[in-house]
């Protein structure tokens, strides 16, 4: 479906009413989104549409996945929580998973960043190298 | 044995051990060599992307939730939720010396099967023009051969000359008569030991062109001994419009290498209209807002950016030069067309060619009156200058009372000799293609003509004797023309001996 500016500048602007802080308050995406489907409004479907994409970015850039070859103690987990809030604020939705196929080590994502220090990135690295 | 040990060891050492941080997107759509990608949030305009299996991608669009990306190479294995990451780097391109005599892709890849290239390092594709405390005014020629061009569109070295013409006009036929005359001089210059002689290199930047075009010119260029001062570099018909789009920077990034290091070079970009058409292509698939014809609104820019990066350096900066020769091929002869219009507003003149010129015979089939070089006369030596100032309006003169040829017994005599005179003067100018003239040859030419030594010639007799002179001047009078050649002017005692040797000729000529 083609987007127009004006339908953007629209979500953009549902997009703006539902943060709260600086962050995006889930009571009133919901709210919104019943909203808009109730009035029925001019592109409604194109404006969800590009509401949901940037409530997904939003929520991408704020979702941290672990990766870890053996799942970290909570101590390292809270150290390394504590850790990324300080850097990327806060507001951050964390998510562990195992992963055996990294040998070792942990792999972390938080938005469009990764930090790799597993034993897996190492080989691969190396394997380029050669 | 120890020796490969150590290399494993400082490979091993070289790697990183430490967490590595990479910014990584996902692919969303993909599809006719353009991918969108979400994330990527730290990615650079014209940044090249790691798409893995060592296809890579250039960011072109940076939008507020995806970047638009152009893929070079086969994009047939990428998929959606594929991960992509940032590189870090800007599309480069090898350049050197080491890439002279060989036919390369827009990446740099050799595609003439002779083997890897030893580059001197990598420039990238697109780069800011030098500005203007860099730069001075052209002030030596780049001799064409083509003795229309050479006497009243002359070009200088850093000029910015458009060929503009329709299709099966001798466009392309003018750039390798350029190269082949360059490589003929250069290798005058070596064989001489002159080392005062700076050489011009050449880079040819295929676009959109026919695969069988291609392979013509470059077997044109071997046999004319012409490769070894020249690089091609091919993006055809069949390649990606992404390719195509990439190519003339590439080639133009190439041709920078040798400016930068003092050296001249001559790019010749054949040709822009392919180019817009295949920039227009990439830019409606990444969707951005269409103009007039449908090209995006930053086409101009396109090209202005591209032929800003011809110059002449200045003698702090090295005093290195790239001379840019455009081609557009028009439709119909329309030049107020939209791509026309642009290049001819941004280079510094323009050699028009006619398609009814060129089924007159008369070949090249340059249109005197709308050509223009608006530097290159001050580059012009001064031999050329002397015999080939009154040509131009004697010939304008000509094209102006031709119309009235056919009532010729109606006509003054003054009338009637100006157009005798001028049927001469395009007689002159007519040169097979592949046969550049080299400047001493054409200005004694001229001189003849300029001296109304060819009046009592029969027009239909005119090439004839031209061949037969320029036989004469190689043959026996090769220290008059050295001369010529060496003192790059006509003083007096020298056109005394000129026209003793003419006389000398035309005694002779039958």
């Amino acid at each position: 479906m083609k987007i127009s500016k004006l339908t953007r500048r629209s979500a953009k602007g549902l997009f703006r009413s539902c943060l709260a802080n600086g962050a995006l308050d889930e009571a009133r995406v919901r709210q919104t989104v019943t909203t808009v489907l109730a009035q029925k409004l001019r592109h409604y479907l194109a404006i969800l549409e590009y509401f949901q994409r940037l409530v997904r970015w939003d929520l991408q850039r704020r979702t941290v996945r672990v990766d870890a070859a053996i799942l970290p103690q909570p101590g390292l987990q809270r150290d390394m929580e504590q850790n990324l809030s300080r850097r990327y604020g806060a507001g951050l939705q964390f998510s562990y998973q195992q992963n055996s196929a990294l040998i070792g080590g942990l792999r972390i994502q938080v938005g469009s960043d990764v930090f790799d220090g597993s034993i897996r990135a190492r080989l691969t690295a190396l394997q380029q190298r050669f | 044995m120890s020796t490969l040990l150590q290399d494993i060891e400082s490979q091993i050492s070289g790697v990183k051990t430490s967490v590595t941080k990479q910014n990584v997107g996902v692919v969303r759509e993909i599809g006719d060599g353009v991918a969108k990608i979400e994330g990527l949030s730290d990615v650079m305009m014209n940044e090249m992307i790691d798409f893995g299996h060592g296809t890579m991608g250039l960011a072109l669009n940076l939008e507020e939730t995806e970047v638009g990306a152009i893929v070079m190479g086969d994009y047939l294995h990428i998929k959606e939720g594929q991960e992509v990451r940032t590189t870090g780097r800007l599309l480069q391109v090898p350049v050197g010396k080491g890439l002279l005599g060989r036919v390369v892709s827009v990446l740099g890849d050799p595609l003439d099967g002779k083997g890897p290239i030893a580059n001197s390092g990598f420039y990238p594709v697109e780069k800011i023009a030098p500005g203007i405390i860099k730069r001075r005014s052209v002030s030596q020629p780049v001799q064409t051969g083509i003795m229309a061009v050479d006497a009243m569109i002359p070009i200088g070295r850093g000029q910015r000359e458009l060929i503009i013409g329709d299709r099966s006009t001798g466009k392309t036929t003018i750039c390798l008569d350029t190269i082949i005359n360059q490589a003929r001089i250069n290798r005058a210059a070596e064989a001489a030991g002159d080392k005062d002689y700076r050489p011009l290199y050449c880079i040819y930047v295929a676009i959109g062109q026919k695969q069988s075009n291609l392979a013509r010119v470059i077997k044109v260029l071997e046999e004319q001994g012409a490769m070894p001062y020249s690089i091609i570099v091919a993006a055809c018909a069949s390649d990606s419009a992404t390719s195509q789009y990439l190519a003339p920077f590439a080639g133009c990034a190439m041709g920078e290498w040798f400016m930068d290091n003092g050296m001249d070079a001559l790019i010749i970009y054949d040709d822009l209209s392919k180019h817009a058409q295949a920039y227009r292509q990439v830019s409606l698939i990444l969707k951005r807002p269409s103009g007039r014809e449908a090209y995006p609104g930053d086409v101009f820019y396109l090209h202005s950016r591209l032929l800003e990066r011809a110059a002449r350096l200045n003698e702090k900066s090295g005093n290195g030069s790239l001379t840019a020769l455009p081609i557009i091929e028009t439709q119909m002869g329309d030049v107020s067309a939209y791509i026309p219009t642009n290049v001819i507003s941004i280079t510094d003149g323009q050699i028009f060619l006619e398609t009814d010129l060129f089924y007159q015979g008369i070949r090249p089939a340059i249109n005197v009156g709308i050509s223009v070089s608006r530097v290159g006369s001050a580059a012009q030596v001064k031999a050329m200058k002397q015999v080939a100032g009154r040509i131009k309006l004697e010939l304008a003169q000509f094209r102006e009372l031709a119309a009235f040829a056919q009532f010729g017994s109606d006509l003054d005599a003054q009338t009637q000799a100006k157009i005798e005179r001028g049927k001469r003067i395009v007689e002159i100018f007519k040169q097979p293609q592949y046969n550049p003239v080299p400047l001493e040859i054409q200005a004694a030419i001229l001189w003849t003509v300029q001296n109304g030594l060819f009046d009592d010639v029969p027009v239909e007799k005119v090439k004839d004797c031209q061949n037969k002179m320029t036989d004469f001047f190689t043959s026996r009078k090769t220290p008059l023309m050295a001369r010529i050649a060496k003192e790059k002017a006509i003083s007096e005692p020298l056109a005394a001996d000129l026209k003793a040797a003419i006389t000398e000729f035309k005694a002779s000529y039958k």
